[in-house]
Formats: C-alpha cells, structure tokens, sequence
C-alpha cells in the first residue's frame, strides 16, 4: 500500500523547492570537495552549475524513455516508470559529476527489471545498447550495488499505472461516461510525460493517476469533474477536496511545461563534464579499475577465509573486520 | 555508528545459504542479536539474483511477528550483506533432535503461529512457496517465524500471470506444482501448511518422494486418481498427460494417518485438496476448532526454548 510505504515515508517531498535544496547541496558539495585549488571563476568555468546538472538529468531522463521504448522484448510500464523514479531519486542525493547519467541509467533500467519481475538476462539487457556490450555490462553489474545503497535499499515502487487501471474501471461502473476505452490513449501520452517531470517525487501514484484521466477526458471533450466531486469525494469533505484539485492542476501544468533542452546546451555541458567529472568513478580510469580489483580481492580473501570457519571461528572477525583487509 | 560491517562484532558462523555464508553478531550499538547473510555478488552471473531481491521485497513489505524480520543491509566488497532476526533454532531441529518436546499442545501453538505468518504474508498478497520445516525457525523466546523468503513473491489477486513452477521443496510441493502449473496461487503455501502440521504430529514427512515423479505417485496413492469432480480442469495441467499412474481409489484419512485423532485429520485433511480453490485458507484455519478442544495451544512461555548459544 502506497500510504504505509518507505515511498510516501522518504521519497514524497513537499514542494519543488526542497528537490532543488538537495540537489544544489550535492552540487555544492562536489564542487567544494574537487574543486579546492580553484577560485571563484574557475569553478564556474570548470564544474557543472547546478542548473547545469539539471538540463543535463532532464536530456538523459529523454534517453531513458527512449531506452526503454525501443527494448526488445518489449517492457511493461511499471518497469519503465520504477526506472525513472531511481533514476530521480539517486540524483537527489548525488551529483552527476560524481556518477555519469548513462552509467546510472543502465543500471536503473536494469535494477527495475529484476524487481517488477521482468526477466532479461544480462545479455539480453545489453544487447540493446549500443557499443561496447562487455563494459556496458561490468560498468551496470558493478553499479548495480551502488544504485541499490543510494535508494537506501527502497525498492518498491508505487507507479500510477494500477490505479489508472482502478479509475478506469470504477468510471466504467459508476459513471455514465460513454466508451470509458477511448480515454486510453491520452492517459499513456500523459503518463509518458509526467515522468520527465518530478511530479512523481512530490504526488501521490493516485494523484497522478487522477491528473491522467482527467486530462484525457478533457481532450475528449469530456468532463469527470462530477464523478470526481460527487463519486471520489462525496464523502471526503471538501478540504480534501481542494487539496485533490491543486494537485492535479499542479500536475497537469508540470506536464505542460515539458519541453526538451537545447541540443547545443546539452552538447557544451556533456564536454564540461568529460573533464569535471569524478574520474574514480570513471569506469575508462586506472583509479577505478584499482578500486574494483581491490573490492574483488576484499571477497576473495573473505571467501577463502571463511572456508576454513567450519574449524576456526574465531578467524571471522578478522576476516570480516576492516584492519584485516 | 556506521551501517557497514565495523557496526557488528562476529560471533560465529551460522549456516551456508544457496547464495552465501550466515554469521551470528551482535550489532553493537543496540546489542541486538543478528543473523548477518552475507550474498556474494559474481559478475559472471547476473549481477544481484533475483532471488535475493524478492527477499528483500517481500521482508520489506512484511511486518510481523511470525515473519523474520530485515534490519538492514549494507555492501561489504562484492558482496551485500542482509542484517536479519537472530533465530536460534527451527522445526527442522525440532522435528529431528528433540521429537519428544514436540507434544501435541506444542505443535498447536506452532501450527498456530505459523498459520498466522501465512495469513498475514496472503493478506499482503505475498506467496512464499517454500514453506517447510527447515524455513520455519524458532527464537529463544519460543517464537516461530517463517524465514527464507527467498522464492516469495507478489500474487495478483485475479490470477492474470504465469508463474515458475520450480518452486517448493518437494516434499511439501502442492500437486498443481508437481502437474507443472503456471497458473497458481497462494494455496500452494496452504499445502504446505497442511503437509507440515501433520508431520509435526506424526513426526514423520507426510509425503516423502525420492524424485518429482515419485512424489506425484505417493500423493496419487494416497489421494486417489484425481477425477474431474475432485479436481477440475486437471488434465488441462502441462505435464499432466507426461506420465500417468495406475488408477487407484483415494485410501482413507485415518490410513493415511493412523492414529491422529479425528478432529485432527479432519484439520489436515482441509489443506490437503486437490482442487486448490476446496483448500481452506489460513484465516479459516486459524477459526477451527481444532485450536479449541483439548489440549488447546501452549502458551508461549510454556514453549520450548532454544538455548542461547546452541547453532540452529
């Protein structure tokens, strides 16, 4: 249930203001943290404003849906919309210096498969990217972990397609609506749009469902407005009631303002970050390959030291403590 | 205090899971008791499995006092480690080392929490699919808790999707499962159920095949050849016209369990139906009135013990 889980608990904010408070501390913070022998104007120059980082997250967010859209076999909605929400929810906590948006979108599309029981192996999964398909699969299996840490291990998702699905038949029912079938194709488009907004990270699954239909009813030229007030709420009390309306006035505008950042914008920012971006986390880098050799060898000392624990228990303490590896 | 491995001092090793070794600990700041499970990610594979995924999904969604409980988890290397409930002891031991604390008023109580575990896991539309004894595991507070969810998942109500139908332990397989469905639903738990409650009394596996096929035998021998009328659309089944088995008369309850008491081979027999839909739920279960005549459930603190220091 989406009013009891870790998504409403830690992943619903309250307003567009607190999503551009902790994406601008993690911009800040890279940019203190790498940027030390710079001054002023030269970390202008050379790191990703946060603005930056935004237009750069919105472009990528455009990949991921076409990513997704053209997987074969093809993917159900759920996955595509649990991949977007990781995809939101790990930057807010991270910059995009620090983890490369390609990298973080293979791996979050990856990540959704497995958990809305999608199955692709990881050579079916690759075989859609483009490249490189061995390294595509290393870089997302060795991120795998990472993004699964940074979602602080929330891997359930409440997407609006179900209640979507709830609406459409409740409308069905109770409501004199004719041919309730035709609203279909206006709820996808709208759904596919409302994910390249962060209306997910501030609206109920509900909510948004509820924006969708409404929205496609009004392109039919119809009008839900009585089933809302008289069916959905008659009981409800009209605070409840309001709030309903603003939410869905709020998210029906986010959709609308949807636009593609410009290619040239986009271009100059992802040049600026082949050169400001962390290079530990550069899969090309000597520093990362160390990193991931030294993380194997952590597991294989572990591995053949816990092989002899059915004798020596008391060697697991040192095998697993930090000052023995 | 970090949530990483410097949080937890190690106490020993508890067990080797399908994906990786189990440590005792105690987690230091709190001085909790836990179970760390630690999962060995191999790139070859396919990164985390699958499995461990829908154990963490499930554990996350479910709380409650007969299901184990997931604290944390943090990366260690390459591997994920999942910080659970300590349990020091489970049925399988019960059943093979201390049969004769298990009386009958005891094997109520367990019969009893486990059936509220189950309700609860279907309440929240999760089937587990490898109930059996060496998943249910005991606390030293005599609690028992359903663990290693690592073949759970979330069912859909109206039944829309295909499921694997390599799951279960064979022992305690309902036989839709063994026919090879893929269409099933939370009932192959309630088998299972039914399958573990009567060994508990008779101390002795209900239906212990030695293979897949042996198995569909033992339970056609006891159940009888099914019939449209006991089992519908049976013969629809994938496997079902794979392997036929000569045709045999069901045997009656009180041969397949000599001398249960009536009230409970009746409780038994509720689980043990063909027809998935016929099988009782959990919530009924727990309404019968077998829980209510003599010997009724020992009270927790009657309930044996684990000690603290024994492996389970």
């Amino acid at each position: 249930m989406f009013s009891t889980s870790s998504q409403r608990k830690f992943w619903t904010f309250s307003d567009e203001n607190e999503l551009a408070c902790h994406r601008e501390k993690h911009n800040l913070e890279f940019i203190s943290r790498h940027g030390q022998n710079l001054d002023e104007q030269q970390r202008y120059n050379y790191f990703l404003s946060p603005e930056e980082e935004r237009l750069l997250l919105k472009q990528y967010e455009l990949h991921l849906k076409e990513f997704c859209k053209r997987f074969q076999p093809p993917m159900p909605k759920g996955v595509i919309g649990t991949a977007f929400h990781y995809f939101k929810r790990f930057y807010l906590y991270n910059s995009s210096m620090d983890y490369h948006p390609k990298e973080i979108l293979a791996t979050c599309v990856y990540l959704a498969c497995k958990v809305e029981e999608f199955n692709v192996s990881i050579g079916q999964f690759v075989a859609n990217i483009k490249g490189d398909r061995e390294k595509a699969s290393d870089i997302i299996l060795n991120n795998e972990l990472l993004l699964m840490q940074q979602l602080n291990y929330h891997l359930t998702v409440h997407n609006p397609f179900r209640p979507v699905e709830g609406f459409l038949i409740d409308i069905k029912t109770r409501c004199s609506l004719a041919n309730p079938e035709r609203l279909c194709s206006g709820i996808d488009e709208f759904l596919e749009k409302v994910f390249l907004t962060d209306a997910c990270l501030l609206y109920a699954p509900s909510q948004i469902a509820l924006a969708a239909v409404l929205h496609a009813a009004s392109k039919e030229q119809e009008n839900l407005d009585s089933y809302v007030t008289d069916m959905l709420f008659r009981d409800a009390g009209p605070d409840k009631l309001a709030i309903l309306i603003e939410a869905v006035r709020k998210i029906r505008s986010m959709v609308k303002m949807v636009e593609s950042p410009a290619r040239e914008r986009v271009r100059a920012i992802e040049k600026k970050l082949d050169r400001c971006r962390n290079q530990e986390n550069n899969p090309d880098s000597e520093i990362y390959k160390q990193r991931i050799r030294e993380a194997l060898d952590e597991d294989d000392v572990q591995y053949t030291g816990t092989s002899r624990m059915s004798l020596d228990t008391s060697g697991v303490t040192q095998v697993l403590s930090p000052s023995a590896s | 205090m970090n949530r990483d491995i410097t949080s937890y001092s190690i106490v020993g090793r508890i067990g080797e899971g399908a994906h990786g070794l189990v440590f005792k600990a105690n987690h230091l700041p709190t001085g909790r008791e836990v179970a760390l499970k630690k999962i060995l990610i191999k790139n070859i594979d396919e990164g985390i499995p699958v499995n461990v995924m829908r154990e963490i999904k499930a554990l996350q969604l479910l709380r409650c006092k007969y299901v184990i409980k997931l604290y944390d988890m943090f990366p260690r290397g390459m591997s994920l480690v999942l910080v659970l409930e300590y349990m020091s002891s489970g049925l399988w031991d019960m059943l093979h080392h201390r049969q004769q604390e298990l009386t009958l008023p005891r094997v109520k109580a367990y019969a009893q929490m486990l059936l509220k575990g189950t309700r609860y896991m279907h309440a929240h539309y999760v089937m587990h699919r490898d109930l059996k004894p060496a998943n249910l595991l005991i606390n030293h507070e005599g609690v028992l808790k359903i663990a290693d969810l690592g073949l759970a998942r979330l069912f859909w109500p109206d039944g829309g999707r295909p499921y694997s139908h390599q799951v279960a332990t064979r022992w305690y397989r309902a036989p839709e499962l063994l026919y090879g469905a893929r269409y099933y639903t939370e009932n192959v738990d309630v088998w299972a159920v039914g399958c573990i409650i009567a060994e508990m009394i008779t101390k002795k596996p209900l239906f212990a095949g030695e293979s897949d096929i042996e198995q569909l035998a033992i339970v056609v021998q006891h159940l009888g050849t099914p019939t449209e009328d006991l089992w519908p659309d049976h013969s629809n089944l994938p496997d079902y016209h794979k392997i036929t088995f000569p045709e045999c008369p069901p045997m009656s309850w009180t041969e397949i369990l000599p001398g249960v008491e009536p009230d409970a081979v009746n409780f038994i027999k509720s689980f043990l139906l063909y027809d998935e839909k016929k099988r009782i739920s959990a919530k009924e279960a727990l309404r019968h009135s077998w829980f209510r005549t003599k010997p009724t459930p020992t009270n927790l603190e009657d309930m044996p013990r684990p000690l603290l220091n024994t492996k389970r």
